[in-house]
């Protein structure tokens, strides 16, 4: 599905990411489904962001945006009220189980786990969340996810607040009372968390370079289960102790 | 727009191209829409395809790093071919291999099941077969001549524009029996992880950055006697319509449509424009 959709307030969450809310009713994404975002009329850059949804409440959809590369900072300069053209909801994504989880955001994982929590507060199901970032500026989206969370618990590798990354934290937690973990953030993260081997289900949200984003240009290859699924059409969320990480 | 292009009537001049839009089986309306798609390749014993990361973006394009992912052609032909005939469009299935049986033999496994082929001599992303047999004369022409006597139905040549002159190897393929020529293939690229100081992938360019290189190889093999279907970067009817000009009879249409799947129905409409301009001046 093609949308040009007008941006309807754009917000500074950090000094490079950023957020973009757009009126889209009638859709019902599911958490780790993505909107494939054009950056601009021009051929350079050729291909769409996959951007995931962080919120979607009252028809209104959030995308949260990190600076990287070139697309990303042309993005950011859009503004409100100009037309951006969306592709999607693409990916399977997931449907959240009713047992307590525990969600595990690294950076600007945390966009999608932001949405995977308003579902589970929706539906009322308990849930920790676990953030980690780099410095305590980076750590977006705090007074939402108090809100939400049963509990929270921030980290950063540098600067104040409580020191550490996710995977070290949650190594330190008691996980008897959890069925399940969500994890979203960097592929180094997301190795570190599969060498723990925690005695419970991992999730994990997966990202790559993405060509077309609807499982045509068979681009975003993943090894699971010993084949080759695609990151788009078959996730993004896939089982991490099944994953191999090959790069 | 309709032309006779092989025998075979097309509602259009703008084709898929193989690769970008899997089976055609998604996005049908496009499918339906388009003069003919060509298949992702087919090679005569499944492929998982090559490890991560298989895409990188360029400046006005992209680089991809595949490597002719597929079920098979058993896989396809029992179960993908039922599904493509209730399309509305005619088929083209793109054969790759890496030994001249292969080739032989997926051809002749599909038989008449289909619309025509595109052999694909041209993959730069596989080791070994493929692209050795587009880069050398003697070589094209004998998997032409072997996949020519297994069938009657169109044959169409995939030409690569790497270190080699398309001219010479269309040549050859045209007198090997091929009916057509299709051009170009991506074109050899890499791209380098500073950080890692080594290659971050190494594959084939498509996408607007390739498509002056493309319009001067389609002019190049423009007179050598078969039809030919024009290739690589076109993104607007005014691209589709310069390969006319430069002595395609179809045109193809690939990596735009990973940045919008829908953009083969706006290329149909614009480029209808070019040719009614083009008829309107003749009369």
């Amino acid at each position: 599905m093609i949308r040009s959709l007008s941006i309807i307030k754009k917000t500074w969450f950090s000094k490079n990411t950023f957020g973009l809310e757009f009126s889209l009713p009638g859709i019902k994404p599911r958490p780790g489904q993505f909107f494939q975002v054009r950056v601009n009329d021009s051929m350079d850059p050729f291909l769409n962001r996959p951007i995931s949804i962080a919120s979607y409440s009252g028809n209104r959809l959030l995308l949260i945006i990190k600076i990287i590369g070139k697309g990303t900072n042309i993005l950011s300069k859009r503004r409100e009220r100009e037309q951006v053209t969306l592709f999607g909801p693409y990916g399977k994504g997931i449907v959240p189980k009713r047992q307590k989880s525990i969600l595990l955001a690294g950076g600007i994982g945390v966009a999608p786990l932001h949405f995977l929590a308003q579902m589970h507060y929706k539906r009322k199901i308990p849930f920790t969340f676990l953030y980690g970032a780099k410095t305590y500026d980076e750590i977006i989206l705090k007074a939402s996810i108090k809100h939400m969370a049963n509990r929270s618990i921030f980290v950063t590798e540098y600067g104040s607040g409580r020191r550490g990354t996710v995977v070290s934290a949650v190594k330190g937690m008691d996980l008897s009372d959890y069925a399940i973990v969500y994890a979203c953030g960097p592929q180094a993260m997301l190795i570190a968390l599969q060498q723990l081997h925690l005695p419970l289900p991992v999730y994990a949200f997966c990202e790559d370079f993405l060509g077309c984003g609807c499982g045509l240009c068979l681009g975003c290859a993943i090894m699971y289960n010993g084949t080759y699924k695609r990151i788009c059409e078959d996730g993004p969320v896939f089982e991490l102790e099944r994953i191999h990480f090959e790069n | 727009m309709k032309i006779k292009l092989f025998g075979t009537h097309l509602k259009n001049r703008v084709l898929l191209a193989s690769g970008v839009f899997g089976f055609g089986l998604k996005f049908k309306r496009v499918t339906n829409s388009v003069g003919a798609i060509f298949t992702k390749g087919i090679t005569a014993q499944p492929r998982k395809g090559n490890p991560p990361p298989r895409i990188y973006e360029t400046s006005s394009g992209m680089i991809n790093w595949v490597g002719l992912e597929n079920p098979g052609v058993e896989y396809f032909c029992t179960n993908i071919i039922p599904q493509l005939k209730k399309l509305k469009t005619r088929i083209f299935v793109n054969i790759a291999g890496f030994t001249m049986d292969e080739y032989e033999h997926s051809v002749e496994r599909i038989g008449d099941t289909v619309d025509g082929f595109e052999l694909n001599i041209s993959c730069p992303n596989v080791k070994e077969g493929g692209i050795a047999f587009g880069q050398n004369a003697k070589m094209a022409s004998m998997v032409v001549a072997r996949a020519r006597k297994k069938t009657r139905l169109p044959l169409i040549v995939k030409l690569t524009p790497n270190f080699c002159d398309p001219l010479v190897i269309a040549k050859a393929c045209v007198e090997a029996g091929a009916d057509g020529i299709s051009l170009i293939n991506t074109v050899y690229a890499t791209a380098y992880d500073i950080k890692k100081r080594k290659p971050l992938i190494t594959g084939g360019l498509s996408g607007p950055a390739i498509k002056p290189f493309a319009l001067y190889c389609v002019n190049r093999v423009r007179n050598v006697g078969v039809p030919i279907i024009g290739m690589g970067g076109i993104v607007s009817g005014q691209d589709a319509y310069e390969f006319l000009l430069a002595g395609a009879s179809a045109v193809a249409v690939g990596s735009v449509v990973l940045r919008d799947p829908y953009a083969p129905l706006r290329i149909i409409k614009e480029l209808k424009k070019f040719i009614y301009q083009e008829t309107k001046h003749a009369r």
